[in-house]
């Protein structure tokens, strides 16, 4: 019974691991363009929390003025280098920098 | 059943191998652009499914031992060994994890279920998967190497089957060690998920923050087991062990606060690189060392290098984990050290007064009481090697220095929320910081009011510090909700409870944050009565009484009783305040037939002011009089109660945000967007 029940086993895992699929998944390399997209988001979130923060009373109008323009230049920097690359056409770049 | 056990070890071995050496070469081939006779594609999917395969495997191998267990089939060394026919049910699942052999192949099982999900997973980034489905392959080849030849679960019996088994010890007969030990490593070999995923991220030098978002929710979770585990351990420890406290800084406990430390100071710190893209490399060597001290962990529970009430399973496998544990620094530290360059950050620290700041402290603070607690807890090893005399650091060592620690993490705690990005003006500090203040110099006045002596002894004055710092904490987490839920009333009209709601729903990982902020104060209120715990021994007979605080307690009887598992000797003992009768308690001492051992079961009356913990000590051998010890032990519910707030505040961080709220939406097109398109508009 042992011996069945480890034969059944073997083969069983075997067919799954080797048995032949077309469809694999390609394994795409994250581009610069890509990163750079996710940097936007992160920084509009960012904008987000220090405005509801700001709303919510918790900093006074200076710090928030100051903190406010220092994300909108992070943000207008990186929606700068993602429409120079879109137009460069550097969708695909596997160059990055790190 | 063995022999299936056993050959499903050898075949999770193989295919962990085999995951191990194709995920590594079609890796190669990907990022060298050669290829084989197979594409490095359909190289790569066949090791993910050798990965998948290798869960199946182990699952069968630990499928066998439990089924060897139910049918006491003594023929297998361990079940012998672990387990009898009288053992009730949920002990024999216990049996699997109470020794050497079955906690590796319980842990052999959770790392291959971990790698199982984070392998049915990998279209979240098919890459970055592969290389960490491929360095948690690495870990699992080496636990199923221990497995397969030097702690082998299946072991048959040599010469003539004995009719019963040893038994299971009975310490570990108690309900809580039968989810405890899971709980601690699931905690333990989850940080082995984003441990792969960190590495795998700079050996491919990943760009961008995303294998942190990834991996969130892998580290909350396993930051939850691990706590769960904790403090389950702890409460096992004060209902088991019969000392009257929960933590006693033995070894093992260590061992599971270590990554614990650096687990939390990781969950911190990566919220600075995901925000800011700051402290990377610092994130890099926090998960490396939280993985490694997990596996150091391992070692001293496993090796006997030190001695601890809680180290059950000792045996020779020491250097198997060293050898690991050499092999798993060697690797991150090549890695880092090739790849170091990837690591540089986005933005440098602004401010010592900044959000930013808090988290480095933060950081450091949780550091330095991780180190000390290695350092005390590695003493006695490095005092033999260098005197050649063993010495051993206790309770005083750790409370001397992890207290005021302690006390130092409870205060960021409450600051850190209240701080801002990049750096806080003198007029912020002020307008955020005056109300948390004042309720904690109110606390400390109304303590001393009330009859605390602060100046009389550094347990009167620890405690004081506490509640007034907790005071605060709750005063600072109080009014970050309250701010925000005024936000959302304005806005939507809603009451205040159902704005509440809604906010934290919005940003759930900020505000389940909050909740666990909360927990850990409620913990610490509870921590900190422990500098009024008071004891007392006393022969108690028939009728007899005794009284501690409000409570008498009177003995109405002894008596012994006998089942199939132990036999018992107990006391019946009734418990008055102001006179009236509020409880029975029924203290035992067991004697386990098949270990021949006894052990301690503690009665313990539990409210929120106080825990009266009683231990029937057994008879003086002098004179046959039976001796009753009774703990007054103030706040100790207020731990539990903590924990469960953790452990909801963290359930509350792992749902995802609700879409953003109507307000929300609208400050994005205002605050955010606006601005800065017109401003790239405008060619800045």
């Amino acid at each position: 019974m042992s011996t069945i029940t480890c034969a059944l086993l073997l083969i069983g895992i075997f067919a799954y691991v080797f048995w032949p699929e077309h469809r694999v998944e390609a394994q795409t390399q994250k581009t610069r363009l890509d990163f750079l997209r996710e940097r936007k988001d992160v920084i509009y979130d960012n904008l987000r929390d220090l405005n509801f923060e700001y709303r919510a009373g918790k900093y006074p109008e200076e710090d928030y003025q100051a903190q406010r323009a220092a994300l909108e230049n992070e943000a207008a920097e990186t929606i700068a280098e993602i429409e120079l690359l879109e137009r460069q056409g550097l969708t695909h770049s596997p160059k990055l920098s790190s | 059943m063995p022999t299936l056990g056993s050959f499903a070890l050898l075949l999770a071995l193989a295919l962990s191998g085999y995951n191990l050496v194709a995920g590594a070469i079609a890796l190669r081939q990907l990022a060298t652009g050669a290829r084989g006779r197979v594409s490095p594609e359909r190289l790569a999917e066949t090791a993910r499914r050798a990965g998948i395969g290798s869960f199946i495997a182990v699952t069968a191998a630990a499928f066998a031992l439990v089924w060897a267990a139910f049918t006491n089939d003594f023929s297998v060394a361990y079940i012998l060994h672990h387990s009898n026919r009288a053992l009730p049910t949920s002990y024999k699942f216990a049996a699997l994890w109470s020794g050497q052999e079955g906690s590796l192949l319980l842990w052999a099982w959770l790392l291959t279920g971990y790698g199982f999900l984070l392998r049915l997973r990998h279209k979240v980034d098919v890459k970055l998967t592969a290389y960490a489905s491929t360095i948690l392959a690495g870990i699992q080849v080496f636990f199923l190497l221990l497995l397969n030849f030097a702690a082998p679960p299946f072991s048959l019996v040599s010469g003539t089957i004995p009719q019963d088994g040893f038994g299971l010890n009975p310490l570990l007969q108690y309900p809580e060690m039968v989810i405890h030990p899971p709980m601690l490593y699931l905690g333990y070999f989850g940080f082995s998920v984003p441990f792969a995923f960190a590495l795998g991220a700079l050996m491919m030098r990943y760009p961008g923050e995303k294998w942190i978002h990834i991996t969130r929710r892998w580290t909350m979770v396993t930051w939850l087991f691990l706590t769960c585990g904790i403090f389950l351990g702890a409460h096992w420890a004060y209902s088991v062990l019969g000392w009257g406290g929960y933590w006693g800084w033995d070894p093992v406990e260590n061992a599971s606060l270590m990554p614990w430390l650096t687990g939390t100071a990781f969950l911190h710190s990566v919220m600075m690189q995901e925000k800011r893209g700051m402290m990377k490399h610092w994130n890099v060597w926090l998960i490396f060392s939280t993985f490694a001290l997990s596996i150091l962990g391992t070692l001293l529970t496993r090796s006997g290098l030190v001695s601890s009430v809680h180290a059950f399973a000792q045996s020779s496998i020491g250097s198997w984990f060293w050898a690991f544990l050499v092999i798993v620094l060697a690797v991150c530290l090549f890695t880092y050290v090739l790849q170091r360059d990837h690591l540089k950050s986005e933005h440098k620290l602004e401010s010592l007064v900044s959000r930013e700041s808090s988290f480095l402290f933060n950081n450091l603070v949780l550091l330095a009481a991780c180190f000390t607690i290695l350092w005390g807890t590695l003493f006695p090893v490095i005092s033999e090697y260098v005197q050649g005399n063993k010495v051993t650091v206790g309770p005083p060592f750790y409370n001397r220095v992890a207290v005021p620690i302690g006390l130092f993490l409870l205060f960021l705690t409450g600051i850190g929320p209240l701080l801002a990005w990049r750096s806080s003006s003198f007029k912020s500090i002020r307008k955020n910081f005056i109300l948390p203040v004042v309720a904690a110099f109110v606390t400390a006045i109304v303590l001393i009011a009330t009859g605390m002596r602060p100046w009389q002894d550094s347990g009167a004055f620890y405690s004081l510090v506490a509640w007034s710092l907790a005071a605060m904490v709750t005063v600072a987490v109080g009014s970050e909700f309250l701010r925000g839920a005024r936000v959302i009333q304005r806005h939507t009209g809603q009451n205040l409870f159902a704005s509440t709601i809604q906010l934290t729903r919005r940003n759930t990982r900020r505000y389940g944050g909050y909740i666990v902020h909360f927990g850990v104060v409620v913990i610490f209120i509870g921590l900190a009565g422990s500098a009024f715990n008071q004891s007392k021994e006393q022969e108690l007979n028939y009728k007899q009484s005794m009284t501690m605080g409000p409570y008498r307690i009177e003995c109405l009887d002894y008596s012994q009783d006998s089942n199939p598992n132990y036999d018992t000797e107990y006391a019946l003992l009734d418990v008055y305040r102001s006179g009236k009768k509020i409880t029975q308690l029924a203290p035992e001492k067991r004697f386990y037939q098949a270990s021949q051992t006894t052990s301690t079961i503690v009665a313990n009356h539990s409210t929120l002011a106080w825990d009266l913990y009683v231990i029937y000590a057994g008879k003086d051998p002098d004179n046959g009089q039976p001796i009753i010890k009774v703990f007054l032990n103030p706040l100790v519910a207020w731990i539990w109660i903590g924990v469960i707030i953790v452990v909801l505040g963290t359930f509350v961080a792992l749902i995802p945000n609700m879409s953003a709220a109507l307000a929300a939406s609208r400050s994005r097109v205002q605050v955010a967007e606006a601005p800065v398109l017109a401003a790239t508009k405008g060619g800045n």
